[in-house]
């Protein structure tokens, strides 16, 4: 075991370290890798952004939602609608959608100030299940058009950024959106970041573990929990917008839309880590890899796969994923990041400063 | 560490998003043909033998495909040769909705061995890859990537409405054909914004608007007729479909049910309001397993309102044996149809395109899924056909012949009706499959029997 002291010359050298090989691999994806791999980063982000927004109320809040997919409907429908019947220039439909989100959420948070627990899964259920009727509705079809859904949303011609140059074709659009992505990926984090190391964050912790002695504290549980249910509901209403763009299509039909969609973000949540900054990052990532793999494999794999699951006669992706996943579960019950945690503490402890000093940090800081 | 300031997040937010926004649309189009395709003499329609299809040829000034406007012109006017790589994009796994499909993708693929065991096409072989997307929208555009990827030439029978609308953009602006989208949309047929893209199934309208005439022919030219249809895009279409040829025929639509597709109960609360306005007929589109309960909430209603007993028109989705043999014999009488054969009905099996299908199904073991792979090997031959018609002509084998042929086609598949075309003619006629035949079904004997000629009416 390596001991190190926090703010050390080894400190920020192992820092430097961490952040270089993120810059890399960063780089390295758009510009070494295949069009599909590219792609296949894109949707990753997308699913991380709409994890850590849920993260935010459920990780850190203690506020159960399985309503997440309706804000990202919501995000995706705003865009839809404004650039095709409004003729809004893509890029400022995440603001847009931002804010009717944010709004959206408030109001959908209210409810949560009375109720909690299961019961306020409940109601964040019924919100979810809420969503696509409403979009169905006969009297909303002159807005959303209805089952059918909007098609053809997208950038016509790219943007030029300074650094990328001009994009043409699939690969352009494909390295465009990874960076769009990549952009509103990095704001989310820092949004969350930003909350959970401020004061307002460690509020929100002290409600999750205990509402009353928060409040006794002096915590303003109702500003706390209607703000963070807004801000929560805000991002994942950018990840809506992402996914509206990379397709060009929102139905109400659309998997991340339905229940299924807070089923799968709860997922790369708990997968990756709750109540971790890095938790949704590594699940996201974790997840969208296990998914391509396994939707790979076809009915008539040879091999082991074929060996163990050719009796299925159909596709084993869906099983195998689930097993996958189970025993990730298994073997890393706090999440992933909490097993990396668990794995780098055994290889170096970094010894906080003295209090008084600075923010106290734990051992394993190093490790987020 | 430092906490970082609200302001900082506040104007790295805004910094971030203003550069996506800035230089989006200019209110410029994109769709990469949109502008006039380059000749159009539609009235040339290209072939005129009827019966032997392989010896047609391609018409030399039919409707041609721009391609100056490709992201890369020159690879959509590259010659294909030795191997032609198809691909498409299916359900495999997921939802049981979804598994239902799983069997289009081993009849396409048989097609595809079978074609390349006869030697269909000379000197050149056909791969087939098929990606799972599960029916999901979001993984279609990564399921084409991967295809586009590894060589794809051209895309044939990617399942689903806005599945295909995914990957529509991106496959008319780098040039590859998407042919027979397999849905039934008349968003599927703008040649004009998407020269690249072709459907296949029978468009909803059509099937609407012969529903509508047979009512109206049956009920001496005024009918009220119930709409009972699944509450999705296919649903909705479909109603607009019927709303809007309604009128024409004398008919009035007395009441309009849905049900949504993911919900499992059977209808007994549509039902039972629709049987309180006693409409003449009923007009149902419901989903897959859907079908036969729909029948059977029909057969309680029709016990609780003795005197009412309203003639069924279901779509043509459900008329599968499979499907409606799970009614039992709540599902006698019902209208239905198809412009494909049944493949169980002993007749339509001897003929010898079936009997070849269905021996060469048997003979990979999947005797079993007989009548739902024959979509995707029906998809397939057309494909296929397709692809020969692009070689013989004078461009040769290359994405824009390719496209260039689905346009100006015309043939019959050995899975089609007898007197079934189908025929797409340049940007004027770009639906493909316009004639269909309307069928009772009796559950007793579990077969079809064509009601009056096949409706042909609507071709062109």
């Amino acid at each position: 075991m390596w001991k190190i002291k926090e703010g050390s010359t080894q400190h920020w050298a192992l820092r430097l370290v961490g952040v270089a090989i993120i810059f890399v691999a960063v780089i390295w994806v758009p510009t070494q890798m295949s069009t599909s791999r590219i792609g296949q980063f894109s949707d990753a982000f997308v699913l991380i952004i709409a994890a850590m927004s849920l993260n935010l109320v459920l990780g850190f809040t203690g506020m159960i939602s399985i309503g997440h997919s309706a804000f990202f409907g919501l995000g995706g429908y705003t865009a839809a609608i404004l650039i095709k019947d409004h003729g809004w220039s893509p890029g400022y439909t995440f603001y847009a959608s931002a804010v009717i989100a944010f709004v959206a959420g408030c109001v959908i948070a209210l409810p949560a100030l009375r109720i909690k627990g299961i019961y306020l899964a409940l109601v964040t259920l019924a919100v979810a299940v809420l969503f696509p009727v409403l979009v169905k509705w006969k009297k909303l079809v002159w807005l959303t058009d209805g089952a059918k859904g909007i098609d053809s949303v997208r950038y016509d011609d790219l943007p030029v950024w300074p650094i990328l140059g001009e994009l043409k074709g699939r690969d352009g659009r494909a390295v465009f959106a990874y960076w769009l992505a990549f952009i509103v990926l990095v704001v989310t984090y820092l949004v969350c970041r930003g909350i959970v190391k401020s004061r307002f964050g460690r509020s929100l912790v002290a409600i999750r573990d205990n509402e009353t002695a928060a409040a006794v504290m002096g915590v303003n549980v109702t500003t706390a929990k209607v703000l963070v249910f807004g801000i929560s509901a805000s991002l994942c209403s950018l990840a809506g917008v992402l996914s509206t763009l990379r397709t060009g299509v929102i139905t109400p039909e659309g998997q991340y839309v339905t229940l299924l969609g807070s089923i799968v973000f709860l997922l790369i949540m708990v997968v990756g880590g709750a109540g971790t900054l890095w938790g949704p990052i590594v699940g996201g990532l974790v997840y969208v890899w296990l998914d391509n793999t396994t939707r790979g494999f076809g009915s008539e794999s040879d091999g082991v796969i074929g060996f163990l699951f050719g009796w299925a006669d159909q596709s084993p992706a869906t099983m195998i994923l689930g097993i996958a996943l189970i025993v990730i579960m298994f073997a890393a019950p706090f999440g992933l990041v909490g097993l990396i945690k668990k794995v780098w503490v055994k290889l170096v402890v970094v010894v906080p400063r003295p209090a008084g000093t600075s923010v106290a940090m734990t051992a394993v800081e190093v490790g987020r | 560490m430092k906490r970082i300031s609200k302001k900082a997040i506040a104007l790295t937010m805004a910094g971030a998003l203003a550069l996506a926004a800035c230089g989006g649309d200019d209110g410029g189009t994109d769709a990469p043909s949109t502008d006039a395709p380059a000749t159009e003499a539609p009235s040339t329609e290209a072939p005129t033998d009827s019966d032997a299809p392989t010896t047609e040829a391609p018409a030399p000034a039919g409707w041609t495909v721009d391609t100056s406007e490709c992201v890369d012109p020159d690879a959509a006017n590259a010659p294909i040769e030795g191997t032609i790589k198809i691909g498409s994009a299916m359900p495999l796994s997921g939802s049981t909705a979804a598994i239902a499909f799983a069997p289009v993708k081993d009849g396409y693929e048989a097609y595809i061995d079978w074609a390349n065991e006869q030697g269909i096409l000379d000197g050149v072989t056909i791969e087939v890859q098929i990606e799972d997307d599960q029916y999901n929208k979001d993984l279609t555009p990564g399921a084409v990537e991967k295809l586009l990827d590894s060589g794809v030439s051209l895309f044939s029978g990617i399942i689903g409405t806005p599945n295909n609308a995914a990957v529509r953009d991106i496959l008319n602006e780098e040039c590859y054909p998407q042919l027979f989208s397999l849905t039934g949309s008349k968003n599927f047929g703008q040649p004009e914004d998407y020269p690249w893209t072709t459907g296949i199934l029978i468009e909803y309208s059509v099937e609407s608007r012969a529903y509508a005439k047979a009512i109206s022919d049956k009920f001496g030219g005024s009918a009220n007729v119930a709409l009972f249809t699944v509450n999705n895009e296919f649903g909705q279409e479909y109603v607009e479909a019927f709303e809007a040829v309604a009128p024409d025929f004398g008919i009035s639509i007395v009441a309009e049910e849905t049900q949504e597709a993911t919900d499992g109960t059977p209808p007994v609360s549509q039902l039972n309001s629709i049987a309180s306005k006693a409409p003449d007929a009923i007009v149902a589109v419901p989903l897959g397993a859907a079908c036969a309960a729909f029948l059977t909430e029909v057969a309680n209603a029709k016990a609780a309102n003795p005197g009412w007993s309203p003639e069924i028109y279901l779509t043509a989705t459900c008329s599968s044996s499979l499907i409606l043999s799970l009614a039992g014999a709540n599902a006698t009488g019902l209208y239905t149809s198809s412009n494909l054969v049944d493949v169980l009905d002993p007749e339509s099996a001897a003929l010898p395109a079936v009997a070849e299908y269905i021996a060469y199904m048997e003979s990979l073991g999947k005797g079993d899924i007989i009548t739902t792979a024959n979509a995707g090997w029906h998809t397939a031959e057309m494909t296929v056909k397709i692809i020969k018609q692009a070689m013989e002509s004078p461009d040769g084998l290359t994405r824009a012949s390719i496209i260039n042929a689905a346009r100006n086609f015309d043939q019959t598949g050995s899975l089609a009706r007898p007197g079934v075309r189908l025929k797409s003619v340049g940007i004027e006629d770009p639906f493909y499959s316009e004639s269909l035949q309307i069928m009772q079904y009796d559950a007793e004997t579990k077969l079809f029997t064509d009601i009056g000629e096949l409706i042909t009416d609507f071709e062109g």
